[in-house]
């Protein structure tokens, strides 16, 4: 990342996975950015304009793109990356359904797909498929042709309320 | 990492005015247009953040909905009464912006401030006869949003940040129509209308017709307004009401679309919209997936 040594650098005090953190950024930094920065690379830049939702993060419980949002503004929050999925070393039923499914190729959308999907299930956990095509619209993947995510998200959905 | 000097967070309207009045400077709210477009950080250094204002609100007061600038498109699209407005054409406008992660971060205010001729909420809100509320070192004011667009990115909005929008509510008894003609779920307009009808005995009394993505700014149809007063409000007004609009837009070809294919389809756009607010086709309620 390039640094401008006239640019003051600000700190932020945040919820990342459950873990207080204090980061210091830079004014222009991008939430992503500053992910990247300290060592959480689970979240991808993809298009870096909003586009393809594959930098999802979870924000006070809303699914967002941390490419579009400075890190300052996350100041104060609670936020949670597909780093804080794992519970006790496991699979998140989420991830372990994608894996099933075969619903990741190439895997660069799927922390975004699986993060929207989390913040999705939270609130619908029993949807129907257009549900779920709705709730995925933003997330652009290459390689699946979509059919497998969906299958996944709805295998997900049905493996967390057992 | 973006070009950006300083982030600024005031907590009061009076200091993030006072920032504000120093060249150089812009508000973030989203961050979802401003982040990602560089026309609209040209000589940006700072940015001054709207989030501790105090101003993610929605509330009805003496006849008034208040639409805080904090409000999300997401908080927008599901809120109840705005749902219930003119068969919740805003609401509409606002699930269909962006993807469910767009709507989680970027605002009904922002996406007037950003005043792009293809944004998805305008038509709606000029229908609704929305006001703005701006707070610059000299005060407030409120501007008519039918008033406030001047072209692509360019608003009356001088060194001033937007508090609110407000929807008169009296006048708003009316029925809405909103069709969005986009190239999928997640993209910008193409072309869209936005439309509110007073109808009594079936005949129209009231009319407001306004298109997105057809003209510099979002254009309010006037002569085609005129034309749709003391008329029925059946299939055969529509399709010359749809002739009016053809001729009075002034789209052009982009990514999107062409200048013609726009032409064509905003005449389509106001009969579809027109339909909804007379009750010929069913109003949708894309809210339900935002």
């Amino acid at each position: 990342m390039e640094r401008n040594g006239d640019m003051p650098e600000l700190d932020i005090t945040l919820k990342v996975n459950g873990r207080t953190v204090k980061w210091r950024v830079q004014p222009g930094d991008t939430l992503l950015e500053a992910l990247h920065a300290h060592h959480l690379k689970g979240t991808k830049l993809i298009c870096g304009t909003g586009d393809c939702c594959g930098c999802g993060v979870i924000l006070n419980g809303n699914s967002i793109n941390s490419c579009c949002m400075l890190a300052a503004q996350a100041d104060g929050g609670d936020l949670l990356t597909i780093e804080g999925l794992l519970q006790e070393g496991k699979l998140h039923p989420i991830q372990e359904a994608f894996a099933q499914e075969g619903a990741a190729q190439c895997g660069y959308c799927t922390p975004g797909f699986i993060m929207r999907t989390y913040a999705f299930l939270q609130e619908h956990p029993h949807p129907t498929e257009e549900d779920v095509r709705a709730a995925l619209a933003g997330n652009i993947c290459r390689c699946t042709g979509y059919v497998k995510p969906i299958a996944a998200v709805l295998r997900a959905a049905e493996a967390m309320q057992l | 990492m973006l070009k950006i000097a300083a982030y600024h967070s005031p907590t009061t309207l009076d200091e993030a005015a006072a920032l504000l009045a120093e060249e150089g400077r812009t508000i973030i709210a989203g961050g979802t247009d401003l982040l990602v477009n560089p026309r609209y950080m040209v000589g940006v250094r700072e940015v001054v953040d709207n989030r501790r204002l105090g101003l993610n609100y929605i509330f009805e007061e003496e006849g008034w909905l208040h639409i805080g600038a904090g409000a999300t498109m997401r908080s927008v699209a599901r809120h109840r009464q705005v749902q219930a407005l003119a068969n919740g054409i805003l609401a509409r406008g606002a699930a269909v912006c962006g993807s469910p992660n767009i709507r989680n971060m970027a605002t009904l205010a922002g996406n007037v401030a950003s005043a792009s001729p293809s944004a998805d909420t305008p038509p709606s809100l000029i229908a609704l006869n929305a006001q703005v509320v701006l707070v610059g070192v000299q005060g407030e004011r409120s501007v008519p949003l039918d008033s406030f667009f001047v072209g692509p990115a360019k608003s009356v909005r001088e060194r001033e940040l937007i508090r609110e929008l407000r929807l008169p509510l009296a006048e708003n008894d009316v029925r809405g129509g909103f069709y969005k003609i986009g190239r999928t779920a997640e993209d910008i307009s193409m072309v869209n209308a936005a439309t509110t009808l007073s109808i009594q005995e079936g005949v129209i009394i009231k009319a407001r017709l306004v298109l997105g993505a057809v003209a510099p700014i979002p254009l309010r149809v006037v002569p085609a307004e005129e034309a749709l007063l003391s008329q029925p409000a059946t299939e055969e007004t529509f399709q010359r009401i749809a002739e009016i609009v053809r001729n009075e837009v002034r789209p052009i070809s982009d990514q999107r679309a062409s200048a013609d294919y726009r032409r064509r389809m905003s005449g389509v756009a106001a009969v579809r919209a027109l339909r909804q607010a007379a009750g010929l086709a069913p109003h949708g309620e894309e809210w339900r997936h935002a």
